[in-house]
């Protein structure tokens, strides 16, 4: 498994992200969960931006947990909050359904549009009040034209592979996935305005499972892994 | 109080600063040219441009525009002869004309960025321009033109 | 001085500079590489207008202006009208100024914006107006000069008289021309020395739409305007139980919440007075911003209206109608129109004996066509200016019909007509829903009881969800062949909610022996109105691709088969009022046929579909050439042929066309208003697809029939049949024929990959 994982880059790249972790700041998420087994456990945690990660060692492979998170992980990639970004084509796609983005914008070499169709013409800052307004990020783009990091049409393990893959995950290190999950893009997926749907996972959630799948060993699932519903 | 740099004019204003630009325009400014359309940034017609990007001035708060510089329409050529003002009078495109200045405000960033624009290219830049009349042909022609026009004046 | 009356003199200048004699020169300038030039201005500089017939006016100092009489809705009356009289006239159109005129029905005619009827109606009255004007001009000059009328002639706004060898402008004798009587009986110029009429002249307002001056409804201005939205009910059937406004009167810029009533019980409504809502919950506040914020903070409580009684006025004296309070849902009302297809219908038209044809046919083809609500959409959301006092009433804006809305005004606001002023604005888009004029009488009671000048503007959402939609439409066509594939009867039986489409006495009525057509509708609260070419816009799509899978059937060639059918109309019709002329229907058939290559094999690449239709005295027929593209049908080129008599300017006629083109394929293709539980389920653009750049025809070759016939329609005309074509041109395209508007559902669409449609 992970055989597209590049420990040697990612030892490298460690130590200067290392270094930079050290300025994030630290912040705390008080959420809800709700168990499988019926119960509903209340509980405080803490999730640390800036856990000192992933020399190798720190790994603690574990297949059968690591396939099991990255399913809940598959959920939300391919929930429309996330996938209308990945799409297949150059064209975003658009709302619950992900339907093609009306308009059809283009993604454009940088991710951020063309000529008079650049994202940020219409995604603002934040998002516009009311309904059917564009969201909005500061960063609001679809993936570069030479990395386009496509979620839509993948199998589980397809995707998994994909990500792991330095090739073709926006050349990111495992320390750099696990900060992913804190970026601000990422974030805004569980806040994209009035009348959207958010990923079926609440954000915490979605870091806990993340980060297991990747400090487990990032692995990907069988050729016929199905996600729950 | 907020100040603008609207088609390089000065303004202190008493609005709201979450006020759209295009009501700043419209109602307090009395720049109208540029038009309500949806108000979701679905049809284009409130295209101006923010330092010359196309946004839709609808969903652009004012606050963003602080700082900033504002062309609108009325401001996109001195004395009305910028190419695409002239092209769409040489082709006589609009009918009703209510989308034209946000179609032109949109094809300007275009001819900016591209002096030779193919279809394809007029499409991705216009797909998010409006018009209920259906002069969309003549619009890319008038662009086509104007680019022509564009590459002869600077020969 | 005149004194400045309309929006457009107030905020705009003319390029003008006075001579050191005190004249006043204009320059005006078409061409592009002097940049562009207003053709319609503020006159104010002028000096004193001499009034010669309603229509026209002239400085001492030769400035010619011409009052368009009818309201601008993209049609380009503003330019195509003032060139009418101009022909007449006999002056220079480069030096003739245009202003549109305010609602006055005595002076400027009929005033009415639809029906394809602004060049039809305005025609005659229009050249009769020009030619007395040139008539009393050199009635003026004989007088002056002391030399016979008769030796006079004109040319390009100068009064010669070669024996003398005296000339003058039209401007030297305007004011004596003004003090004389019109005169009837004017002969008019021959067609064939027409020298502006039937050249293409530039949209007169052209410099004012590219450099954003003030032109629409929207962009009126007046002292101390407050802006002023209403808050609809969410859903037809519907009505306000309660409001609570206290936290919306709170916010920023409001100054005041209220209700009204716009009928009062029992008010004798007229056939233009249509409206969805009764009580209106009204937000006044200073910026629209403000409004719109404001409205997000009333809590309001809404419950079913119940069926409601509307007393309608009308030729046949008034009537009571019931309007039902079911809160409908589009997948109710398809059930109920299969329903109520089985049922008893009127029979609207009847020739031979179609009964007997149908029971003894060898094979019976039997197809049936829906279509959705549609949207009219315009660009410009509905909005009117009001300012009304106890005395006198300004109105300003968009608005297709004055004429149709003055007389409801006037007994709303019991003020007599003469105190009531209208100023018709550019409209940004009309496709007849701005035939209705409820918009302005709620402008009107709001301006009344609000003491203030104010500006009522609906959102695009309340524009879309209010209603006067194109209605539901539903008809089975049912031919029946012999025995060697002739055809024996043809049946048609309408419905729809809440009218059916049926025009029983048009093609192929009148070219087959046994015909039968029937209609029936289902009432509604759903409120519907004229839509560009009413009825005709689904009858076209529904008989013209029975027409062509009744041809398939056949063996014959589609074309062929309709000139077959139109020459027995022609020459043995069946029946009596037949409404259209089968040489002029069969005349842009063949005109499309030679232009567009039909049938000849370099066209092979495209899939090619057909259609033609007779609506608003006009014909029009279109070939649609379509591809796939990236899987997705995709019209490539289309070609038009169009008999509307004479064009009066073709370039602009033609732009026209290429609209109603775009206009069809972007209707035919996405076209559709549902419902659910009352509420429209579509509300803005992002849901209600228009069609957009990349989907338009790469090229689209507008052919015209020439002849002398007095124009007939033109906006309209054009618009149904490209329906047919695309319809047609699917079958082709998909080897699947499409009944349903729609053609390209998102329903009916694959959503995955690379190859996802471009579905909502």
């Amino acid at each position: 498994m992970n055989q597209s994982d590049r420990p040697d880059l990612v030892q490298t790249k460690l130590n200067t992200m290392t270094v930079h972790n050290l300025f994030l700041r630290r912040f705390k998420v008080v959420m809800v969960l709700s168990a499988m087994f019926s119960m509903i456990v209340l509980m405080s945690f803490a999730i640390n931006t800036n856990r000192p990660f992933s020399d190798p060692e720190k790994v603690k492979k574990d297949s059968v947990a690591s396939v099991k998170a990255f399913m809940e992980v598959y959920k939300v990639l391919m929930s429309a909050r996330c996938l209308n970004c990945h799409p297949a084509g150059d064209i975003p796609l658009q709302g619950d359904d992900s339907h093609l983005h009306t308009m059809f914008p283009q993604r454009g070499k940088d991710g951020h549009g063309v000529y008079a169709m650049k994202c940020n013409n219409c995604h603002q800052p934040t998002n516009a009040p009311g309904l059917n307004t564009p969201p909005g990020n500061p960063k609001w783009a679809l993936p570069p034209a030479d990395m386009k990091m496509v979620f839509e049409g993948r199998t589980p393990r397809q995707l998994a592979q994909q990500i792991m893959d330095y090739k073709r995950n926006g050349h990111k290190t495992r320390a750099q996935l696990i900060e992913h999950a804190r970026d601000t893009l990422v974030k805004a997926g569980w806040n994209m305005g009035e009348g959207r749907k958010p990923p079926p996972l609440t954000y915490p959630e979605f870091v806990e499972v993340w980060d297991t799948w990747i400090n487990t060993g990032g692995y990907a699932p069988g050729n016929n892994a199905v996600p729950k519903k | 109080m907020i100040n603008l740099n609207i088609n390089n004019k000065n303004y202190e204003l008493e609005v709201d600063p979450d006020t759209p630009l295009l009501w700043v325009l419209r109602d307090t400014i009395q720049l109208v040219g540029t038009k309500y359309g949806c108000g979701v940034a679905q049809c284009g017609a409130c295209v101006v441009h923010l330092n010359g990007e196309a946004v839709r001035s609808c969903v652009t708060k004012a606050s963003r525009a602080v700082g900033q510089k504002v062309v609108t329409i009325e401001g996109l050529s001195e004395n009305n002869d910028h190419p695409l003002q002239k092209a769409w009078t040489e082709l006589d495109v609009p009918q009703c004309g209510y989308c034209q200045s946000g179609q032109i405000m949109s094809a300007a960033v275009l001819l900016r960025e591209n002096k030779n624009p193919t279809d394809q290219d007029i499409y991705n830049a216009m797909e998010g321009n409006i018009c209920r009349c259906g002069t969309y042909l003549r619009i890319q022609n008038a662009i086509k033109l104007a680019a022509e026009m564009q590459r002869n004046e600077s020969k | 001085m005149e004194p400045s009356k309309s929006i457009q003199n107030r905020r705009s200048f003319l390029k003008s500079s006075f001579l050191a004699g005190g004249g006043l020169m204009i320059s005006f300038s078409v061409l592009p590489e002097l940049g562009i030039a207003e053709k319609t201005g503020t006159l104010n500089l002028a000096g004193e207008w001499n009034e010669i017939t309603g229509y026209i006016k002239i400085t001492s100092d030769n400035i010619i202006k011409i009052i368009n009489p009818n309201p601008e809705f993209g049609q380009n009356v503003m330019t195509s009208l003032p060139m009418i009289i101009a022909e007449e006239l006999d002056v220079d159109w480069q030096k003739v100024v245009v202003e549109m005129g305010p609602h006055d029905s005595i002076k400027l005619g009929p005033q009415f914006s639809g029906g394809s009827s602004s060049v039809r109606m305005y025609w005659k009255p229009l050249r009769e107006a020009g030619a007395a004007a040139r008539q009393m001009l050199m009635q003026a000059a004989a007088e002056t000069w002391m030399v016979p009328v008769e030796e006079l002639t004109t040319k390009a706004g100068m009064i010669i008289h070669t024996k003398s060898m005296k000339s003058g402008t039209y401007g030297e004798f305007a004011s004596k021309a003004a003090t004389i009587p019109i005169p009837k009986g004017i002969k008019l110029k021959d067609v064939k020395a027409f020298n502006i009429v039937g050249k293409s002249k530039k949209n007169v307002e052209v410099e004012k739409i590219l450099t954003g001056k003030p032109l629409f409804g929207m962009d009126y201005a007046h002292e101390g305007m407050m802006i002023a939205m209403i808050e609809h009910p969410p859903g037809f059937g519907m009505k306000l139980k309660s409001f609570d406004a206290s936290q919306a009167l709170k916010m920023p810029g409001i100054k005041e919440v209220f209700t009204l009533k716009l009928y009062e019980d029992g008010f004798e409504q007229s056939g233009f007075d249509t409206r969805s809502f009764n009580d209106l919950l009204v937000v006044v506040g200073k910026t629209t911003w403000e409004v719109m914020n404001a409205r997000k903070k009333l809590v309001t409580e809404w419950e079913p209206a119940g069926d409601i009684k509307d007393i309608i006025g009308g030729r046949g004296g008034k009537k009571e109608v019931v309007v039902p309070g079911e809160l409908e849902s589009t997948t109710k009302q398809l059930e109920k129109l299969q329903a109520y297809a089985s049922k008893p219908a009127e029979l609207l038209r009847k020739d031979g004996d179609p009964e007997t044809a149908f029971k003894n046919a060898a094979q019976i083809i039997e197809r049936t066509y829906n279509a959705p609500f549609l949207a009219h959409n315009c660009m410009e959301p509905i909005n009117f200016f009001a300012h009304v006092t106890d005395e006198k009433a300004l109105l300003a804006g968009p608005l297709q019909g004055p004429g149709w809305s003055e007389p409801t005004l006037a007994k709303l606001l019991k003020l007599p007509a003469d105190k009531i002023e209208i100023q018709m604005t550019r409209m940004g888009g009309g496709f007849g829903r701005r035939a209705y004029g409820h918009y302005l009488y709620e402008a009107a009671l709001i301006s009344k009881k609000a003491k203030a000048p104010i500006k009522l503007i609906y959102t695009r959402e309340d524009d879309m969800t209010y209603g006067i939609y194109r209605p539901m439409y539903t008809a089975t066509y049912r031919a029946a062949l012999d025995a060697n594939k002739n055809l024996i009867a043809f049946a048609v039986k309408g419905g729809g909610i809440p009218e059916h489409a049926i025009h029983a006495n048009r093609f192929p009525a009148g070219a087959i022996d046994n015909y039968l057509a029937e209609g029936w509708q289902i009432p509604s609260n759903i409120t519907i109105g004229a839509f560009r070419a009413p009825r005709s816009n689904f009858n076209a799509a529904a008989e013209q691709s029975f027409l062509d899978e009744l041809a398939e059937v056949m063996g014959k060639d589609p074309i062929d088969f309709r000139l077959e059918l139109l020459k027995r109309a022609k020459e043995n019709p069946v029946g009596k009022n037949n409404e259209y002329d089968a040489d002029r229907y069969a005349g842009v058939l063949k005109l499309v046929k030679e232009k567009s290559g039909w049938g000849k094999a370099d066209n092979k690449k495209y899939h090619r579909g057909v259609a033609a239709y007779f609506c608003h005295a006009s014909y029009a027929a279109h070939v649609v050439d379509m591809v796939l593209r990236n899987g997705k049908p995709y019209v490539e080129r289309v070609f038009s042929a169009m008999d509307c008599g004479i064009v009066v300017n073709p370039d602009a006629a033609t732009n026209m066309v290429e609209g109603a083109v775009i206009d069809g394929i972007g209707n035919s293709f996405y076209g559709k208003l549902s419902h659910k539980d009352g509420k429209a389920e579509q509300t803005n653009f992002h849901s209600y697809r228009i069609i957009r750049h990349s989907e338009v025809p790469k090229k689209i070759e507008v052919h015209f029939v020439k002849n002398e016939i007095d124009p007939t329609g033109l906006g309209e005309p054009p618009f149904p049949p490209v329906f047919g074509a695309v319809a047609n041109a699917l079958y082709k395209t998909t080897n699947k024929r499409h009944y349903n508007q729609p053609f390209l559902d998102p329903s009916t669409q694959q959503n995955t990959g690379e190859n996802r449609k471009k579905t909502f």
